[in-house]
């Protein structure tokens, strides 16, 4: 399917020079050079023209005549019902008069009746051809075949194209459907009322709307209806009215060969209004731009589209299929009787051409490609085939296609009047030692060899590996295997993931004799095209409805945030979840919309909603505010947090790196770590989202495995953290304690966003924001803001002599920003305590208690706990002890009761005012 | 203007009525009768399909169930032989069939004219 979508680029369009692809010369008689053809398209190699003939009176005939035959049609099956009739009404007559056979013989008798009968069969024949001229006039799309095409290039002038072999050129409104030609005779009626002299793309569009299956597709992508055709009607009243008759332009005319075209590429029947709308919207810039308002784009339009296409086809297919399977055998043999029963491997297998002639097996989408790739493997000589590729993109449906391929006998000549039997390895192995498994194995294998009609496919064959019999080193499972597929006794396909294919299969005897076949993740258009084939089961199980947006955002979103799973299988988990979820919470008949998706992803992957559903560019535009609202003071740190956030959030990063890396710098209880929390919760929604690593713990090498894990299956803490919630603020604590060697580790998360941990698994780093703290140099910060040096000079001396001597430069290069954080003063600290109070505020009003201080109180508490060494961490003890110590002592021993007030007075001391008696 | 006139397109539309009334006997002998023959000839190939009969003679040597020993191939090639008279004596059958609509096709628009001119006589 992809094909499709490209091949639009090769049309290429020649208009008529004399009449500018009018057809008309100016007195309106058909232009002479081109005989009103007006444009022409040459798409591979064939020659496209319309003859189509719009205007008021050829389209008021056109409908008389469409009345007229439906007259004609009519009279005829009356007539046709009336000889019926009276023949019956005969035979009754007769049956009334006598009592002998001879009676009947009406092709013997003379009557009016027996004459309208006569009459009657003339007419029946009559609509017999009638009814096969109509079929045959009804020129459907026409596939060009296999290397039919014309040997010139284009033509330079019109009487070169008038020469070109009639079987080489395609009159497209032939293929239009009524209700496409309805359609565009709507779109001239329309430009024909509104006098306006040419019938333009967005005439066309508009019309669409009113047309069924067009409006299907706008309805999937949940567009508001009548806001567009308000929208459609202000672009239309722009366009201003002549006095010149209306006829079409010659972009209507592209319109239509591209419509052919894109119709006849998707294999349709017939030019269907839906095929005209991404034409329209290439030329219309205007209307693609008013469509891209409203959140449409070329590509969803395209995947609807195709989305109708799909359940068309399955529909067509399946009739097709029901047809075709019907001369597949249905028992074990074959249709030359030539087989043998194959009792032991009828046990151990299940039969895919079996399930696949009833019915019971998924439409595979796309995969042409690889499908043909395994044929050619086949047909070149190999023996076996093996799928690789990684879990989840849909091996086990191509496998389930060439089943229904073979089905159909629609294979290469080795595969045919065969049966494809799916060897099922844990059966195979239950219950039974290496050696026993072994015997079975040979015996099912010659019971292969000697039916000759069997083709086997081993899911997972990896899980045939290492399973030897007797002593080490003696032959495995997969060598007994592997010497019959190389001596061409049998047909094998596998599958194998890919990591598996490397770790077990890869340079082994199996993998030597085995073709490879690799099945790569589809691409997102691709994926949603796969889900689309199964929207109808689900919508049918769950009676829940899906917009498009819904399947292309389950798409985009586990593409984007499910690193260890694969498309398509991961999209379909989302989908199904989803589908379970609203039909529990809205009912059954509800709509899936953008936002559940949304939700699902998020409680799936851990990541914070806000991420998903993009709610936070307010939150980030105000972010200093935010920030300042929990954080006293380092106004610098906090602006370039905040900038840097910014630049993240609107995509202007590398892709490939953290959302952003600091080097927190500054001495203790400044508020490195409190403006770590506050990014945590503010950019991921809770405090949580937060992996805190105290590096002093990662003194020595050794403790490398503690971080990343090892091949023994420890887990790192490290990896396993970002592994299970990608979206997270990693705080490394003073990082200048750890290991040099770990240290290094950070070099590669910063520069590629990726590690590899212990097992071998690659975690995912570009949704963190690292953050680091480092007290380096903390003493002569005090001293330098002390003698007033600007933060900047600081900032340099300490990075090119401090920190050296303790982080390797180019560990220092990779943050996006060294900040330097200002000791505290007075002021910040009065600051901080007054917050401090009003959060233990918060937690005596969870228990009915009120809290009373004054500015003097806050003074106190701040000049006691001030210390410019420590910053605000004494405070934090000071509040302590001297506050909540008392707050608690008067609880247990007072009785603190409800509605009672503590009051904090200017020396810091706590008392307690009784509250009122209820 | 002749490509817009009401007049011009109604006498076509008319000598196009015509047109398909006097063509039909001609229909009827020649595309028609072509089609109805191409139809039975699908539907021959559609029953020798189902019945397998080329499959059968092609493999009339090869022994049924894969059993090479001589008395194998012997009872086989007998057992094919009787399948493949059988299975010719059914397509025969369709044949035959197919042969006497193609006949009905040919003679049956005589027959009624006949029929509709004896009413007169």
């Amino acid at each position: 399917m992809p094909e499709e979508q490209n091949n639009k680029i090769s049309i290429q369009f020649i208009t008529c020079p004399t009449c500018a692809g009018n057809g008309k010369t100016g007195k309106g008689s058909a232009c002479k050079n081109c005989s009103g053809t007006g444009v022409i398209a040459i798409y591979a190699g064939r020659f496209y023209y319309s003859n189509l003939l719009i205007s008021a009176p050829a389209i008021k005939l056109r409908h008389l005549k469409k009345s007229l035959n439906f007259i004609l049609n009519l009279s005829e099956y009356i007539i046709g019902l009336a000889g019926l009739l009276a023949l019956a009404y005969w035979v009754y007559a007769a049956s009334e008069k006598t009592q002998t056979l001879e009676a009947f013989s009406f092709w013997r008798a003379k009557s009016p009746l027996i004459l309208i009968f006569w009459i009657g069969l003339l007419a029946d024949m009559f609509v017999i051809y009638r009814l096969s001229e109509e079929e045959a006039a009804r020129q459907k799309i026409t596939k060009p075949k296999y290397n039919q095409t014309a040997e010139y290039d284009s033509p330079n002038n019109w009487s070169e194209f008038n020469k070109i072999k009639s079987k080489y050129k395609v009159e497209v409104s032939g293929g239009f459907s009524p209700a496409a030609l309805n359609a565009v005779e709507q779109a001239f009626a329309l430009a024909n009322r509104a006098r306006h002299s040419q019938v333009r793309p967005i005439h066309l569009f508009f019309n669409l709307l009113k047309d069924e299956g067009a409006a299907a597709i706008f309805s999937r992508l949940n567009i508001d209806a009548v806001k567009l055709i308000a929208k459609l009607k202000n672009q239309l009243l722009a366009i201003e009215a002549g006095t010149e008759p209306t006829e079409l332009s010659a972009e209507i005319k592209e319109i239509f060969f591209e419509g052919y075209i894109g119709a006849l590429n998707s294999g349709q029947k017939k030019v269907e209004p839906a095929h005209f709308i991404l034409p329209i919207l290439v030329r219309d810039k205007n209307l693609s731009e008013l469509l891209y308002d409203l959140e449409i784009d070329h590509d969803k339009i395209n995947n609807v589209i195709q989305w109708f296409i799909i359940s068309q086809r399955l529909m067509d297919n399946y009739r097709l299929y029901r047809k075709a399977s019907r001369f597949k055998p249905s028992s074990t043999m074959d249709r030359a009787y030539t087989a043998v029963a194959t009792p032991i491997l009828n046990h151990f297998a299940y039969d895919l051409t079996l399930a696949a002639k009833w019915g019971r097996l998924e439409l595979c989408v796309g995969r042409v490609d690889e499908i043909k790739e395994i044929f050619q493997a086949l047909e070149s000589g190999k023996n076996g085939v093996l799928l690789s590729g990684p879990a989840g993109v849909g091996k086990n449906m191509i496998i389930g296609q060439i089943a229904r391929a073979m089905v159909e006998e629609d294979v290469p000549k080795m595969l045919r009047d065969k049966r494809l039997l799916e060897l099922d390895i844990t059966r195979l192995l239950s219950g039974a030692s290496a050696a026993k498994a072994e015997e079975r194995l040979l015996v099912i294998i010659d019971e292969v060899v000697r039916a000759g009609n069997i083709v086997l496919y081993i899911n997972n064959i990896e899980n045939l590996m290492g399973i030897t019999a007797g002593e080490e080193e003696s032959l495995e499972l997969s060598e007994v295997l592997a010497s019959a597929i190389s001596r061409h006794n049998i047909i094998c396909l596998a599958s194998v993931s890919r990591d598996n294919y490397v770790k077990y299969i890869e340079n082994k005897p199996l993998g030597d004799v085995m073709a490879k076949v690799e099945i790569l993740e589809p691409d997102n258009n691709l994926a949603i095209q796969m889900l689309e084939s199964k929207i109808g089961f689900y919508e049918a199980k769950f009676k829940v409805y899906f917009t498009y947006a819904s399947i292309a955002k389950a798409v985009e979103l586990s593409a984007k945030y499910i690193y260890d799973k694969f498309l398509p299988a991961k999209a379909v988990d989302i989908l199904e979840a989803i589908a379970v979820k609203v039909s529990e919470a809205k009912g059954i008949n509800s709509l899936v919309g953008v936002e559940d998706v949304a939700e699902i992803i998020s409680q799936k992957t851990k990541i914070p909603l806000t991420k998903i559903t993009e709610k936070e560019s307010e939150i980030l535009l105000n972010l200093e505010e935010k920030i300042h609202s929990r954080m006293i003071g380092q106004d610098e740190a906090v602006e370039m947090v905040a900038a840097s956030l910014r630049r993240a959030r609107a995509e202007l990063r590398e892709e490939k790196r953290p959302i952003a890396s600091f080097l927190f710098l500054g001495p203790t209880g400044v508020g490195k770590t409190e403006l770590a929390k506050t990014v945590a919760e503010i950019y991921f929604g809770d405090e949580d989202y937060m992996v805190r690593i105290d590096m002093s713990e990662y003194q020595r090498g050794e403790s490398l495995e503690k971080m990343i894990g090892s091949p023994e299956g420890v887990l790192g803490y490290l990896t396993e953290a970002v592994r299970k919630s990608p979206f997270s603020l990693i705080l490394l604590d003073e990082l200048e304690k750890a290991h040099p060697d770990i240290l290094n580790l950070f070099l590669q998360v910063m520069d590629d966003g990726r590690l590899t941990d212990g097992v071998g698994r690659t975690i995912n780093f570009t949704n963190c924001i690292i953050i680091a703290t480092s007290n380096i140099g903390a003493v002569y910060i005090q001293d330098q803001i002390k003698a007033g040096a600007p933060l900047n000079s600081i900032k340099e001396s300490l990075i090119n002599d401090q920190l050296n001597k303790y982080l390797r430069p180019e560990l220092i290069n990779r943050f996006d920003g060294v900040i330097v954080f200002k000791p505290l003063e007075l002021k910040e600290v009065e600051s901080i305590a007054e917050l401090m109070l009003n959060k233990v505020k918060r937690l005596l009003e969870a228990k009915g208690i009120g809290l009373k201080y004054g500015k003097e109180a806050v003074e106190k508490l701040a000049s006691l706990g001030f210390d410019p060494k420590f910053g605000a961490r004494p405070l934090r003890r000071l509040i302590q002890e001297k506050i909540e110590n008392e707050i608690a002592n008067k609880v247990l021993a007072d009785g603190l009761k409800r509605r009672d007030t503590i009051v904090i007075d200017g020396q810091a001391r706590v008392s307690v005012e009784k509250g009122r008696k209820l | 203007m002749p490509t817009n006139s009401f007049i011009f397109y109604s006498l076509q539309i008319l000598t196009e009525l015509i047109r398909d009334v006097l063509y039909f006997p001609v229909w009827w002998y020649s595309r028609g009768l072509v089609n109805s023959a191409k139809s039975l000839l699908n539907f021959l190939a559609d029953k020798q399909k189902a019945l397998g009969l080329l499959i059968w003679i092609k493999n009339i040597f090869r022994p049924m169930y894969a059993q090479y020993d001589w008395q194998g191939m012997l009872i086989s090639f007998f057992m094919r032989l009787v399948q493949i008279i059988f299975r010719s004596l059914i397509l025969l059958f369709w044949l035959v069939f197919s042969l006497a609509v193609i006949i009905f096709w040919i003679l049956f628009p005589i027959f009624v004219i006949y029929e509709i001119i004896f009413q007169f006589l």
